[in-house]
Formats: C-alpha cells, sequence, structure tokens
C-alpha cells in the first residue's frame, strides 16, 4: 500500500486529502486515484489528464509518472498552480 | 493641466505639508505619453527633483501617490495606485502598490496624482473634497491601529464612500517597514509608512464627484466584455486564483524545493500541511473578496477571536510559518491581523525575525528568540511597532541588525528590503531578480520568472541561460502593467491556460525547453521593440489603453513604456550610488548549496548579472549608459 496525498484544487474539488492504494508505479496509481475521486464525489469533474498534470513527490522528492513505488511510500500529488 | 488623452483627470497636484499650502504642478501630454501613470510617472517627478542628497526622514523628500490612466475606467483588476518616495530601508528611491479603492476616489476628486513635500508642524491628517484640500489635527487619531483610524475618518467625514490611507502606530514610530494602509489593503512594503510618520501624517481622505471619461465607449464595453470572459475562463485567473487566492502557492513551492525555510536555509518546510493554501480554504477561509473591479479576488477573510478579517498571503504564510518554524495556522492568522493592524509588512518582519532568531542560535545576539518558539510573538509585534525594548531593535530591520550584530550572510535582504518567501536557489532567475531589484527584494519588482521556473511553467530552474533577458522582459512589462494602473496578476492569462493544466503536454515540454534559447529573440525585440506594431491576442492590455485613453499603443510600445520606467528608477537610484556591489544576495544563496549533494543549488549570480547588465545596456558598474538613456528619452 501507499499513501498518496493530495493537495491544491484537485483536493479542494474532490475532498480527497490523503487515500491508501496498491500501486507499482505512478502510472499505476493515477486510474486508482480517479475511481477514488468519483467516489468521493460522484459530480467530480476531474479527469484523468487532470491527474496526469499532477506534480509529484515520492517520499519528499521530485518523482515522475514512470517512478516505480513500493509498499509503504508516500505520495503527494499536487494539481499545478502559481501566483504570487 | 488639461489633457487631450480620456482614462486621465489631468491634474496633479503639489501639496506642501510644512505651509499646507496647494499647487498645481505641471504634467504635460508628453510627460503623459513618455511616463504613463503610476510608478514611472512619479520617478519622473523624483527624478526631476532629486539630486542624490537627500534622505527619508527629511522635507525634501516627497512622498508620489499616483494613479494609472486604466484606474477607475472599469478595466478587469484596474483599482490599483502607487505611493513613492525614498525608503528608510534602503535609502533609495522606491515604489509600494496598492489595492483597494483610493486610486479611484482620488480620480473622482479630479487628480490623477498628489506629490507631497515638507512636514506637518503638527500631527495631521488632510481631507480632500473635490477642490479641496483641509488639514486637520491627528491629535486624536494619533496612536490608533488602523481599523480605528478608518472608523474615526468615517466619523469625521460623514460617510464611508472615500478613500483612505492611514498608517498606524509602527508608522507613527519610524519602524522602517511600516505600511501605509487603504481599507484591508496595504501598500507594505519599503517603509513607506514610516516616512508618512516622519511628515507627522496620519491619514489622507479623498473624495469627489468628477466623472472618468474613456476614448472610445462602444469599443471599451466590447473589449471589456471580452476580457473579463477571458480572465474568468482561464484556469488560473478564473479557478485557482479565486479558490485558493496565493495562499495556493504554499504546497506548490514544498514540491519544488521553494519554500523559505527556517531563515532561508532549507526550501522545504516538513509542517507545511499545517500552514499551506488548503488548510486555509478548508478550515478557515470565510469567503474571498477583491479590489473593484477585479473578477479575481484573490484576497482572504478569516476568522480571528471571532471577528472576519482578512486572512494571509503567501509571502506571510510562508515566512510566518516554515519561515521560523512555526505549523500554527492560528498563530498565522492571528500574526497577520495584528502586524496589519500595527501597519506593518509582513515580509520584512517575518524575515527581521527570522534573523534575530538564527542570530541568537549562533550566539551573536543573546535576544531570547528561538526558532519554533512562538510565545510572546503578538508582544513582540507591539513592541516593534512602538519601539519598546528588543523591538526598537527589530524595528531597524534584518540589514541594520546584521551590521551591528554580524551575520550578513543569513540576512536575508537585498539593498535593505527583506526578501519574499521564494527560495531562489531553486528558481536561480528569482535570485538574479531580487538581486537587480531597483526596489531591493523584492520578487514582482525582480520580474518575478519563478513562474516560468516551477510555479506555472517548469524551464530548468537551475540554469543561467536565459534568464537574464527574460527577468529583463519580465521588468519590464509588469512596470507598464503597473503603470497604467492595473494588478500584475491580469498578466497571468498571458500564459495559455493549457500550459498551466498540461504541464506533461507536448507543448508545454517543449515550451519549457524553447524558452532558455529565447535570449538573443527577447534582445532583438529590446533593441526593436516598435517593430512590434500590433497587439497579442491573450494581451488585451494595450488595445485597452488605445480605446480606453486614445493613446497609440502596441505591444512593441508597451514594453518600450516599461524599459523606460525599469530605467529612470534606476537612472534615479544611481545618484543615492546604486552599483553593481548592491545588486547582491546574502552568501547563503550564493554560495551554500541547498542540496549539498547538488553543488548547482546556488545561484550563479554573478554570470546572470552580466548578461543582465548587457541586455538592459548598462555598464559593468550597473549604470544605465548614456546611449540607453537617450534611446530611452530618459535624458535629451
Amino acid at each position: 500500500m501507499v499513501k498518496v496525498k493530495l493537495f491544491g484544487l484537485f483536493r479542494l474539488d474532490t475532498g480527497l486529502k490523503e487515500v491508501q492504494l496498491e500501486a507499482g508505479s505512478v502510472k499505476e496509481l493515477y486510474p486508482l486515484l480517479l475511481d477514488a475521486a468519483r467516489k468521493a464525489k460522484p459530480a467530480t469533474t476531474v479527469t484523468a489528464a487532470d491527474i496526469d498534470g499532477c506534480i509529484v513527490m515520492i517520499n519528499g522528492k521530485q518523482g515522475k509518472k514512470s517512478s516505480k513505488l513500493k509498499d509503504g511510500d508516500e505520495v503527494m500529488l499536487m494539481s499545478p498552480v502559481c501566483g504570487g | 493641466m488639461a489633457t487631450a488623452y480620456s482614462g486621465y483627470m489631468g491634474k496633479v497636484m503639489l501639496i506642501d505639508l510644512s505651509t499646507q499650502s496647494v499647487s498645481e504642478y505641471p504634467w504635460t501630454d508628453k510627460d503623459r505619453e513618455l511616463f504613463i501613470g503610476g510608478k514611472t510617472m512619479a520617478a519622473k517627478i523624483l527624478c526631476d527633483h532629486f539630486t542624490g542628497k537627500e534622505t527619508a526622514y527629511s522635507e525634501e523628500n516627497l512622498i508620489v501617490i499616483s494613479t494609472g490612466p486604466l484606474t477607475g475606467t472599469g478595466a478587469p483588476s484596474s483599482s490599483r495606485f502607487n505611493l513613492s518616495t525614498l525608503s528608510p530601508q534602503t535609502g533609495l528611491i522606491t515604489s509600494s502598490n496598492c489595492g483597494g479603492s483610493f486610486g479611484y476616489h482620488l480620480k473622482r476628486a479630479g487628480y490623477d496624482a498628489l506629490i507631497i513635500r515638507g512636514r506637518c508642524a503638527e500631527r495631521s491628517w488632510l481631507e480632500i473634497k473635490n477642490d479641496k484640500f483641509v488639514f486637520h489635527s491627528a491629535e486624536e487619531l494619533w496612536g490608533t491601529k488602523v481599523t480605528e483610524c478608518q472608523e474615526r475618518l468615517e466619523e469625521r467625514v460623514g460617510h464611508k464612500r472615500f478613500g483612505r490611507l492611514v498608517i498606524g502606530p509602527a508608522g507613527e514610530n519610524l519602524v522602517r517597514y511600516s505600511a501605509v494602509v487603504s481599507e484591508e489593503r496595504a501598500a507594505g512594503r519599503t517603509g513607506v509608512g514610516a516616512v508618512f510618520g516622519w511628515k507627522q501624517l496620519k491619514a489622507i481622505t479623498v473624495s469627489g464627484n468628477h466623472e472618468i471619461t474613456v476614448h472610445d465607449p462602444e469599443k471599451v464595453k466590447a473589449h471589456c466584455k471580452k476580457w473579463y470572459a477571458y480572465l474568468r475562463s482561464h484556469p488560473l485567473t478564473g479557478n485557482q486564483m479565486p479558490r485558493m487566492g496565493t495562499a495556493g502557492l504554499v504546497s506548490s513551492m514544498q514540491m519544488r524545493g521553494l519554500l523559505s525555510t527556517r531563515n532561508y536555509s532549507a526550501g522545504q518546510y516538513e509542517d507545511f500541511e499545517m500552514v499551506n493554501g488548503e488548510t486555509l480554504a478548508e478550515e478557515h477561509n470565510i469567503v474571498n473578496k477583491g479590489c473593484l473591479s477585479c473578477p479575481i479576488k484573490c484576497a482572504r477573510t478569516v476568522s480571528v477571536s471571532g471577528k472576519a478579517v482578512k486572512g494571509p498571503e503567501l509571502e506571510t504564510l510562508g515566512l510566518l510559518g516554515g519561515g521560523i518554524v512555526n505549523n500554527s495556522m492560528e498563530n498565522i492568522l492571528r500574526w497577520n491581523y495584528e502586524l496589519d493592524e500595527l501597519g506593518m509588512d509582513t515580509i520584512s518582519a517575518a524575515n527581521t525575525l527570522a534573523y534575530a532568531m538564527e542570530a541568537n542560535e549562533k550566539g551573536l545576539w543573546d535576544n531570547g528568540l528561538e526558532f519554533g518558539s512562538c510565545d510572546g510573538i503578538s508582544q513582540l509585534w507591539d513592541d516593534i511597532a512602538h519601539r519598546r525594548g528588543i523591538g526598537d531593535e527589530l524595528a531597524e530591520g534584518s540589514k541594520r541588525l546584521s551590521e551591528k550584530y554580524g551575520g550578513k550572510d543569513f540576512a536575508m535582504q537585498t539593498k535593505g528590503l527583506e526578501l519574499a518567501a521564494y527560495e531562489p536557489r531553486r528558481a536561480v532567475g528569482m535570485g538574479l531578480g531580487y538581486a537587480v531589484s531597483n526596489r531591493g527584494g523584492c520578487h514582482l519588482n525582480g520580474g518575478y520568472l519563478v513562474i516560468l521556473e516551477g510555479l506555472g511553467l517548469n524551464v530548468d530552474s537551475q540554469t543561467p541561460k536565459a534568464k537574464a533577458d527574460l527577468t529583463m522582459m519580465f521588468q519590464n512589462l509588469m512596470e507598464m502593467i503597473s503603470d497604467s494602473g492595473q494588478c500584475l496578476f491580469t498578466s497571468y492569462a498571458f500564459f495559455p491556460g493549457f500550459l498551466m493544466t498540461r504541464p506533461n503536454g507536448f507543448i508545454t515540454t517543449a515550451a519549457n525547453k524553447i524558452f532558455t534559447h529565447l535570449g538573443w529573440a527577447i534582445r532583438i525585440i529590446n533593441k526593436f521593440p516598435t517593430a512590434l506594431a500590433l497587439h497579442l491576442p491573450v494581451f488585451h492590455h494595450t488595445k485597452r489603453i488605445k480605446y480606453a485613453l486614445g493613446m497609440p499603443m502596441t505591444f512593441g510600445k508597451y514594453i518600450r513604456n516599461g524599459e523606460r520606467g525599469y530605467n529612470l528608477e534606476r537612472y534615479v537610484n544611481r545618484r543615492f550610488g546604486v552599483s553593481a556591489k548592491d545588486d547582491s544576495l546574502p552568501k547563503r544563496l550564493t554560495q551554500v548549496p541547498q542540496d549539498p549533494n547538488n553543488p548547482k543549488t546556488v545561484v550563479p549570480l554573478e554570470t546572470m548579472k552580466k548578461t543582465y547588465y548587457a541586455a538592459r545596456g548598462w555598464d559593468k558598474d550597473g549604470a544605465p549608459t548614456e546611449k540607453t538613456l537617450r534611446k530611452l528619452r530618459i535624458i535629451q
């Protein structure tokens, strides 16, 4: 199981802060996350492409879609944002 | 002095506080064409008066309060106004920009700008109503915090529909980083409030019933509709900024290693989740607010002790969070409110506190302040504002404290102004911007390249390639947006939305790579901007000036005007001794890698500076050359 923490509008749109999922890579994680988002909020407008655009961190370090995951990893996903 | 251009009111007033006299200041249409408004207009006025011998606290120091020609014309986010003066923090000319409605009311009173000189013989506030200028005693207002002061002014003026500028106790007591506050908004940076305080000017109110006209009402209306719709449909200005405000950046910065932590010794804060934008939005935000005519509405409203007050911006969350190792959002909300009420800049206050904590930790200054120890901070703000005890020292800011106690390497400031919350070792272009910024360590005046380096796009954040040229281009653009009276956030929509929402897409990936090869193209554009005699579809600002003012405007002319403004400020600052050595960063950022295993995680400042000076047409000492000044018509 990996712990997935969500940030940005993805989190605000779905109400999901944190989920536990079984996945061997970030790529495998994405469809599971979309299911979790739709389960949490059936009316969500979040799409697979939105998740694909997220910034990824694995155990505090930059990750990418092809990154492998192992049991106990912590993944952070942030929808892109800017402004200051 | 009447004007042929719409949008402008055609009058600039010179107010002498020493003699309590008011006269019209000559400002011609030629001046309007060259210097537009806002900070560049102010810089021109200051340029014509300052010799380089003036100081912030002197009767010779001027405060220029200027609007932009679009202020009050209904253009999106166009209620900004500007205060320029000699800063008590930097000793240089500065500009501090503010939202709210003061600019609109100033124009309704019939004025584009006010120039204030001299010093009141006694504590005063100034009431302006159309052509009436009345000085009142401020003895009863002196010592009040900003909300109470504004409430009392409402009683005195007799209604609420007027513009107001006030200072709090910090400005009265010459805290070097004190703000001027207008409603809930603040001209927070560079200590403008202290200049008001020294001049014994507690407040200005302004109201009137002049009409603000536009050149072509039909075209303005149609263009306005289109522009508002565009901003509302853009993922940034229509979705992310309204819903999360600037606070939404905290998590993003954490993930990019950009979140200043423990006085910029790191770029990630382990407890960031407790003080980020999501927590603010989910648990504390009551309602979103915006300035007059703003569709973006980036301001937050939160509850502090049961009272609805303005919430913190990103800078405050970052610097009063990880910056001093505080993981309590409640603390930040309360401190933000207290600092606002006292009339102090949260950025400089937080950075000065972080410096003091580190100086204590390193045994340089036994002051009892420790990272992560938050008891007594509220009292400390009050002590700073009233210059009591240790607060009297902290009121001087980190630069002066480091000169006294040592630790210049970790006094996180440039030219005396403390840095914003972006840790630049992971965004080296932002580092260059901090260093060369005319007003000191400011992210906005520094070109805000961090938007390309991880917060909007994902351009290689460690390479110096093209960063100097991009910094120059962004500075010029932002200068002109400010000059016209608009909020810089309108420029976010300059980037097509899909570049933000699809960061892994083919076009975005290609764009990220292309940006680092654009240096030569930017230089050519900068050399021949008038060749760009066109309007860009995603950059609505130029057409708006043409339709609203009746002033010829193209994208090329727009950036040339911005370039003129930036160089003009530099030209004046040269009189006050600015040189290449002042375009610097604390050694922590240039010599100590953020990641000990990656020597590239420093700001390669000197390399970028050299390119930047060349791109700008400055000599090796950072002075605009005579050729540059002539090209920009700053000198004849």
